[in-house]
């Protein structure tokens, strides 16, 4: 659903992302490590069509990702690190909008459904944004990803800031959209909810991609051994 | 998308308090600007009316003292002024030549604070340099009345670039445009809805609000509807330039501030510097020359001509021998002599004249064929003639007022010098002024300003596209 092949971007003589291959099938949630520059938020807005490459391709439910930028990003949703919805308006009203200009015109019964689905509580539905945590805001970015019926997922640091527990609701209501068949591909820092929730991991440091596991197949101990590495951090380890 | 963002831009402006706040500040700025206007259209019609009521009382006062006159009765008035002369009903019993003011004349003061709203011709009067001035405070010169005009062309596209000047860059700033750029939508095409929308609910606010003040005022405008829509079109016109430039900016700058920098530097260039520098160069093309030194030059010529009267006389009854049928020099007055100065006067000092005339006409001209540069001194331009006081109007006014006193002048004259006394039936034979008024059409106004409006629109496309191709639109 999600793939990149030999994607590279330059800014002059930096380059920001070298000849990066990945893949993230229907049902799989892969979670990019690595610390700040190493490229996640690069891939990402690559993917996103929002810059683009200097070499390489990337493809959504496989459409070239800057040939038909309409098409993919009707198959995607995009959660970024902070959520930004419009403040005055209420979730409701919200979800209703980004779903509306998305093309899905969809009733209120059907919108309280994906807002409830996403684990917003009832009295929240009428209340304005301004109002909301940086979670339940999150909460509604899965709505309306869950009202677009959204093929791909893209998250970029979305548990960033988010307490144990809302944390933790956002790695359920991932599963349950990885049960769903969604692709997911989520940047993050947070090694734990990384090992938690994906089914592959990969590491990223300078661009590059240095290392891929199959989340079953390391322990937590390992993987952080393994980051660690890759970040050249090995005198932390002694 | 258009129905989302329909519903929901409305919902943003009602909740941020924006509608509520401009339909105040619109409400506010018509009303006191178009109360302004019309105390100040009151006070012309109100000079006009009591210029006409004196004429009519003169003209009660004339047809007494003729009627005296003709049953052989004494008249306690100077002789002179007694109305069967010719040169008396001439000059003491003259005809108000008014301007007529227009149904929508509250909205623009223009010239009318310049000139004056009626004149009286007298048949020795200096006709042919007419200009109507009256003293102004200079400060209301530097700053212009508070007309509808002034809030129409200054302040409406201040309330614009705040209304206007940070539609993309906020949602770029609040981080918004990344989930709305990650939908599948395109930027320009939602920004172009979203100026949309606000155009067209400040031009429903301009609308009602406009119609409310004059319904307050009671300003009878229904029964002149083709001037207040005319009126609307300029202002929704205007609208949509500014929208116009508010959505090249916003595709083209960047953040909220450098946003807001870039409309307020263009009102000051369109709004302020245009009008001013082609009002300067107007006068450093075509310098007018000093009307004190042709009112001088005026005075020397008549001390020249006033020392050897009798010859001129002599000439121009030679000229005008239909003049001269009953002429004996016992019957020549000092009136005979004075008239015939007068034309020797207008013909030596017509060069001088003609050229004052021609160079304002120049410079007149050279802002009207650059008057494109600036749509703020088109509006401004086409406001005035809305309410009949522009330029133009003033102008064509003049030509009329010269042209009836020449009228005046050319039907006392053959009395005068045939020695003739006007009677009771040539009282009703006595011309009188008609204005008429100068034909305007707003459409030549209007559609250049769109076709301008639309070519913005175009370049902000072309810019969107290109920012778009190097993906600066949403991530820079």
């Amino acid at each position: 659903m999600i793939r990149t092949t030999d994607l590279t971007k330059k800014y002059d003589q930096l380059v920001a992302l070298n000849n990066l291959n990945l893949s993230v099938d229907p049902g799989e949630i892969y979670c990019l490590l690595g610390a700040n520059g190493a490229g996640k938020t690069t891939t990402i807005n690559l993917l996103l069509g929002f810059i683009s490459p200097s070499s390489g391709s990337a493809s959504i439910g496989g459409m070239d990702v800057f040939e038909n930028q309409k098409a993919t990003k009707s198959l995607l949703a995009y959660i970024p690190e902070n959520l930004m919805l419009y403040p005055s308006l209420t979730a409701l009203e919200n979800l209703d909008y980004f779903s509306g200009i998305a093309g899905r015109k969809l009733p209120k019964s059907r919108l309280e459904l994906y807002l409830n689905e996403a684990g917003l509580q009832g009295e929240a539905f009428d209340q304005r944004i301004s109002t909301f945590s940086k979670g339940m805001r999150q909460k509604v970015g899965i709505a309306i990803a869950l009202a677009k019926e959204a093929k791909a997922l893209l998250l970029d640091e979305p548990t960033s800031g988010l307490d144990p527990k809302a944390s933790n609701e956002f790695g359920q209501l991932l599963q349950k959209l990885r049960e769903k068949g969604v692709a997911t591909l989520m940047a993050t820092h947070d090694l734990f909810r990384a090992k938690e929730v994906a089914t592959h991991i990969g590491i990223m440091n300078g661009g590059q991609l240095k290392q891929e596991f199959a989340a079953n197949d390391i322990s937590l101990s390992k993987l952080e051994q393994a980051y660690l590495e890759t970040m050249d951090y090995k005198e932390e380890l002694s | 998308m258009l129905k989302y963002n329909f519903k929901y831009e409305l919902k943003l402006l009602l909740r941020s308090r924006w509608i509520q706040l401009l339909s105040l500040t619109l409400l506010l700025l018509f009303a006191f600007s178009a109360y302004n206007g019309k105390q100040k259209v009151e006070k012309r019609i109100s000079v006009i009316n009591d210029a006409l009521l004196e004429e009519e009382e003169s003209d009660v006062m004339m047809l007494a003292l003729i009627d005296s006159v003709n049953q052989g009765l004494d008249v306690s008035v100077p002789r002179w002024t007694v109305p069967t002369s010719p040169t008396a009903i001439g000059n003491y019993y003259p005809r108000v030549a008014s301007m007529e003011v227009q149904p929508l004349a509250l909205i623009a003061t223009g010239q009318s604070d310049l000139f004056t709203p009626y004149v009286k011709p007298r048949i020795s009067g200096d006709d042919f340099a007419l200009n109507f001035t009256e003293m102004t405070s200079p400060v209301q010169l530097l700053f212009g009345s508070f007309d509808l005009a002034f809030v129409i062309v200054f302040l409406l596209p201040l309330l614009i670039i705040a209304f206007s000047y940070n539609v993309l860059s906020a949602e770029k700033e609040s981080g918004s445009l990344r989930l709305l750029a990650s939908q599948p939508i395109g930027i320009q095409r939602w920004l172009l809805q979203k100026l949309a929308l606000r155009f067209m609910w400040l031009s429903l606010l301009v609308v009602a609000s406009l119609t409310i003040v004059f319904l307050l005022l009671g300003i009878e405008f229904l029964s002149e509807a083709g001037a207040f829509f005319s009126l609307l079109g300029l202002t929704l016109a205007y609208m949509l330039f500014w929208f116009a430039l508010a959505f090249l900016i916003n595709l083209w700058v960047g953040t909220s501030a450098k946003n807001a920098v870039s409309l307020l530097g263009l009102w000051v260039i369109f709004v302020l510097l245009v009008p001013s520098v082609l009002n300067q160069l107007g006068n450093s093309l075509y310098p007018i020359p000093s009307r004190t030194l042709m009112i001088n030059e005026m005075r020397t010529k008549k001390t020249e001509v006033s020392k050897k009267q009798d010859e001129i006389l002599d000439n121009y009854l030679r000229d005008h021998p239909e003049y001269a049928i009953n002429d004996t020099t016992e019957t020549r007055s000092f009136w005979h002599r004075y008239m015939a100065s007068q034309k020797l006067v207008r013909e030596e000092l017509a060069p001088v004249v003609n050229t004052y005339e021609s160079q304002l006409q120049r410079q007149q001209d050279l802002t009207k064929n650059m008057q494109w540069l600036s749509p703020a001194l088109t509006i401004q331009e086409s406001l005035n003639s809305l309410a009949g006081t522009s330029s133009a109007d003033y102008d064509h006014y003049r030509k009329q007022v010269v042209a009836f006193a020449e009228n005046w002048r050319d039907h006392l004259l053959p009395y005068l010098y045939n020695n003739q006394e006007i009677t009771m039936d040539d009282i009703v034979e006595l011309p009188a002024f008609q204005f008429q008024k100068r034909p305007v059409s707003m459409t030549a106004t209007i559609l250049p300003i769109i076709l301008l409006s639309a070519g913005v629109f175009i370049l902000g496309l072309i810019v969107a596209r290109n920012l778009y191709k190097g993906q600066k639109l949403i991530h820079s």
